[in-house]
């Protein structure tokens, strides 16, 4: 006969979050098909850093078989990556990233963050801490160091100078977009006007990836839409609430429902997988709110990732430029924009539409790269483990540049390329098709 | 720490011997979690040589031990009670295929879907299908002697293996195989052991060509008795199916509702899945019988998938049935009885009528071409009036399932759950000659002790433990 008997909740946690997301626990019907989609367990080889085994330790703490402050238990928590392959692994649709983000809520009150993770939180949450740090970063990016720091450090402390060095990008070459739609035959006329959308700049994005948020508002508005800009917006708080820090959250999600709405836009735009797929869930996450409730949702339904955008209806193919080398790309799948938000097939067509490139398939491009938002800061030695047969999937493939849509995994991947002394360079998608747009205005 | 697991450290390194109760907890249940045994110790060996050292240090130290390949198991059989657990999950090495003789030889521990999918490259895959191939292991489907939908015309588990290396709970390190070449086939006592005889270091397995083309079809019907009634007279043309799978309205409905929606119509009774493969030739006259059985039959509608991705969907569907059925209810029974075809629809009655009586909701998902039926119960069982209900029905499901022939298990296995049937199925005499097989293999009883076999219906066993 089946089934766990006599589940009552401790008193302790009779009204912690995890008490409440309690529904979801139930849904679990032990099948372990998750087990092969989680890249923890195949990792680590242990049942207990699974998503079935994580489950099955969330409802042993709620019925008090294992004390919330056990540091092993807690271990396994935190080791996850939040990846959410899981989830599109259940077939009985667990809702296992709430279920995560609840029992960090419920755990943050007995067991405090390590100091390494707060300290990268309260980075996060302060605007003009945060712009001075990545400031910084690029500056270390743009004298060489990072790169020289990779080399010659050992390779743990060596990671994180790699991910810097990687994020370096040759100097732009704007263009804009009547002359793009000239190039290619059409007449601006022929475009006709999407709406307005304002991008969610992100606060890595914008520090270390300068560029791509450029090339995101300039191919966009090839494609028809009109960028305005959202002044007051900092943070999506996606760090504070996969860490269990839900006020903080909270906080940053409010700023930015203001700042969007002040705006004017019809949509928001991401091109970070992990912001988007935090900034789909202010409905959720203030909905006990009754003063943001409403508006918090409104926000919600308005956001899409660059890629919808632009495959919705094109996107608008650049012409092939003669000069230009035929190149091999491979698609790695952010984890945020396909488990979170089950978007695969647009990145896809963006890069389909590109003229010069030959797309090869990557295996096991559902994985997790290990990057995790600050994941691979806080738990190298997992991370690096679970990165190594993603690097070994993209030698595979032989391409040239590896697509993802998300500054961690660009930074993940690319470092762990960096380090290996790979010649592929991680890329967006959005990057190369402003590049394949430069190139049919200017070609090289 | 025990003297036990120091050693077993030694051996396997210490991240990999877990003997804290709060880490031994995953490894209470297999995928019917209903029953929960705790493990003294777990054990996870990584390479071949560090498993034949762990079972032999068990040998030495007279502990008996369980096998554990996914956990994906459906009878209780990878819970260890107080026992040491083996855990085989690390040992996932795909050894060699070879293409030519169509062959694989794999470590216990791989998936049996990595294998296809290593196999694909050469136009192979491995047959057997269990609907938990994405998770469960090779090494586990030797011991349950897993099918799954397309063993129907492909064969079971055992008609793949061509040979073994097991360790003996003994430690001794034994070669078997299926005695082609004279002599005893002992890999064919072996497989199905539901881990009582040892533990497979390694098998050999066969691969199978890629059939030239397939067909799928999904007929869906208004009474769940036309759709048995079709299934009968389809293998009654003497045609031979890759694939016959039921499913009700119950089931549909959970699947429909699950990231792996096939596209089923949720107002249908019963749909059937079927399919044929094989050389082009005549396939599409075999696909057309199908549907004029089907319509003839009663079938409302019957849909071809027109390409690979649309049957892949179909096939998904299935598959995760089971594991949809979670958002149902929070709790859930399986069974996993083996009628004769021709008692399908009455049977199938009959489940429901009992699950009616019992104010209880059946939802049925099988290999309808094997007659191999798996009633499930969602219910709650925090609910003791309800769990109570279940058990009844369940007991009163299996009954009729005997009574017209059939038997307790198709491919779960017997492992804890079904053991209280073997002595309503089984006389004395056959539990005792099962005792005496088992005693070759393993006389001390040390491995998977409890299952399969009830203790006290083994007269054998009893007689050694009385002169002791
Ligand atoms: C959703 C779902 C669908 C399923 N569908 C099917 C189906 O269609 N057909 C089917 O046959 N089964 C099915 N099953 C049942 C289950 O998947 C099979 O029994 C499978 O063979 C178990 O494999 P495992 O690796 O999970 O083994 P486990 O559950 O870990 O163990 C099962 C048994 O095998 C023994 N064992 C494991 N590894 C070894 C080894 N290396 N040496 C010796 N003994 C070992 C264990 O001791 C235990 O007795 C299904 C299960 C689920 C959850
Ligand atoms: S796949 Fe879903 S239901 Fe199955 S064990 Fe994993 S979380 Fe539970
Ligand atoms: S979120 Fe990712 S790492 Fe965490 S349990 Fe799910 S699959 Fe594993």
């Amino acid at each position: 006969m089946s089934g766990h008997t006599g589940s009552g909740v401790h008193p302790t946690l009779a009204r912690s979050p995890l008490a409440m997301a309690r529904a979801g626990l139930d849904r679990c019907v032990h099948c372990g098909f998750c087990l092969p989609a989680c890249p923890t367990y195949l990792a680590l080889e242990d049942e207990n850093d699974s998503p079935r085994g994580r489950l099955l330790l969330m409802g042993a703490l709620l019925e008090g078989q294992v004390r919330v402050d056990d540091a092993e238990t807690g271990r396994h928590f935190d080791q996850c990556l939040g990846c959410r392959g899981c989830e599109s692994a259940c077939p009985s649709g667990v809702p296992y990233g709430e279920l995560i983000e609840a029992t960090r809520t419920t755990l943050a009150v007995h067991r405090p963050l390590p100091v390494v993770a707060r300290a990268i939180l309260s980075v996060f949450a302060e605007l003009w801490l945060l712009r001075g740090l990545l400031g910084a970063a690029r500056l270390v990016r743009g004298s060489g160091l990072a790169r020289l720091a990779a080399r010659l450090l050992p390779r743990r402390l060596a990671m994180p100078f790699a991910m810097l060095a990687s994020t370096a990008r040759p100097a732009p070459r704007p263009y804009d977009a009547t002359q793009v739609r000239t190039a290619a035959g059409t007449d601006s006329h022929a475009m006709p006007d999407r709406g307005r959308a304002a991008l969610l700049t992100g606060c890595v994005m914008e520090s270390l990836f300068t560029e791509t948020n450029r090339a995101t508002e300039r191919t966009l508005s090839v494609n028809g839409w009109r960028m305005c800009a959202a002044d007051e917006q900092g943070c999506c708080g996606a760090l504070h609430a996969h860490a269990g820090d839900r006020e903080t959250a909270r906080s940053l999600a409010r700023r930015n429902i203001a700042a969007f709405a002040a705006s004017g836009a019809d949509v928001i735009v991401m091109n970070s997988a992990g912001c988007g797929a935090m900034c789909r869930e202010y409905g959720h996450l203030l909905a006990d709110d009754p003063q943001w409730a409403a508006r918090a949702a409104a926000f919600a339904e308005k956001v899409r990732d660059v890629s919808e955008l632009l495959a919705e209806a094109g996107p608008r193919p650049p012409a092939a430029s003669p000069g230009h080398a035929r190149e091999t790309i491979t698609y790695d799948a952010p984890c945020h924009l396909q488990h979170a938000q089950r978007i695969t097939a647009p990145p896809l067509r963006v890069l389909a539409a590109l003229p010069d490139a030959q797309l090869v398939p990557l295996q096991d491009s559902d994985q997790c790269c290990g990057s995790a938002g600050i994941f691979n800061l806080l738990r190298p030695e997992v991370a690096e483990r679970v990165l190594a047969p993603k690097l070994q999937h993209i030698a595979a493939t032989g391409a040239a540049v590896v697509a993802t849509g998300n500054p961690g995994c660009l930074m993940q991947i690319g470092g762990g390329l960096e380090l290996s002394g790979a010649a592929c360079r991680a890329r967006h998608p959005v990057e190369l098709l402003d590049a394949a747009y430069a190139r049919a205005v200017r070609p090289d | 720490m025990t003297a036990l697991a120091t050693t077993l450290e030694r051996i396997v390194g210490p991240t990999h011997v877990l003997s804290r109760p709060a880490a031994l907890l995953a490894y209470r249940s297999d995928a019917l979690p209903g029953h929960r045994l705790m493990p003294s110790l777990a054990v996870m060996p990584g390479t071949r040589e560090e498993l034949v050292a762990v079972v032999r240090a068990l040998a030495a130290d007279g502990t008996p031990f369980v096998a554990r390949g996914a956990g994906t198991g459906l009878s209780g059989g990878a819970l260890a009670d107080g026992i040491v657990l083996l855990g085989l999950h690390r040992l996932r090495r795909i050894l060699a295929i070879d293409p030519a003789a169509r062959t694989a030889t794999v470590e216990p521990g791989v998936v049996n879907a990595t294998l296809t999918r290593a196999a694909a490259v050469h136009g192979l895959h491995y047959a057997p299908d269990p609907s938990s191939q994405t998770a469960c292991t090779i090494g586990g489907n030797i011991a349950e002697n897993a099918g799954g939908p397309h063993c129907l015309k492909y064969g079971v588990t055992l008609n793949h293996v061509r040979r073994a290396t097991v360790v003996l709970p003994s430690g001794e390190v034994v070669e078997l195989d299926r005695g082609d070449d004279g002599g005893y086939d002992l890999l064919g006592a072996f497989v199905g052991s539901e881990g009582c005889f040892g533990v497979v270091v390694d098998a050999t397995v066969q691969l199978t060509p890629d059939p030239q083309q397939v067909i799928t079809l999904l007929a869906d019907f208004l009474r769940v008795r036309d759709a048995a009634t079709a299934t009968s007279r389809i293998i009654a043309a003497g045609i031979v199916p890759a694939a016959l799978e039921l499913m009700d309205q119950a089931t549909i409905e959970a699947v429909e509702s699950s990231v792996y929606a096939a596209g089923y119509p949720r107002d249908a009774a019963a749909v059937l899945l079927a399919e044929v493969d094989g050389p082009s030739i005549g396939l599409a006259d075999d696909a057309r019988a199908i549907e004029q059985l089907c319509r003839e039959a009663g079938a409302r509608g019957v849909r071809v998938a027109t390409d690979a991705g649309e049957r892949a969907r179909l096939w998904q569907g299935r598959k995760k049935a089971f594991g949809a059925m979670g958002r149902v209810a929070p709790h859930l029974v399986v069974q996993d009885a083996v009628v004769p075809r021709t008692a399908l629809a009455d049977l199938l009655e009959e489940i429901q009528a009992i699950g009616a009586a019992h104010r209880l909701r059946v939802c049925n998902v099988f290999h309808a071409g094997d007659g191999n039926l798996h009633p499930n119960i969602p219910y709650d069982a925090d609910d003791p009036d309800e769990s109570a209900r279940v058990h009844r029905a369940m007991g009163e499901i299996m009954a009729r399932c005997i009574a017209a022939g059939g038997t307790i298990t198709g491919e779960h296995g017997v492992g804890l759950d079904k053991l209280a049937y073997m002595e309503s199925l089984f006389t004395a005499e056959t539990l005792d000659a099962m005792c005496a097989l088992r005693a070759v293999f393993d006389p001390e009883r040390r491995a998977n002790p409890g299952k399969v076999v009830p203790v006290r219906s083994c007269r054998e066993w009893h007689a050694t433990a009385a002169a002791r």
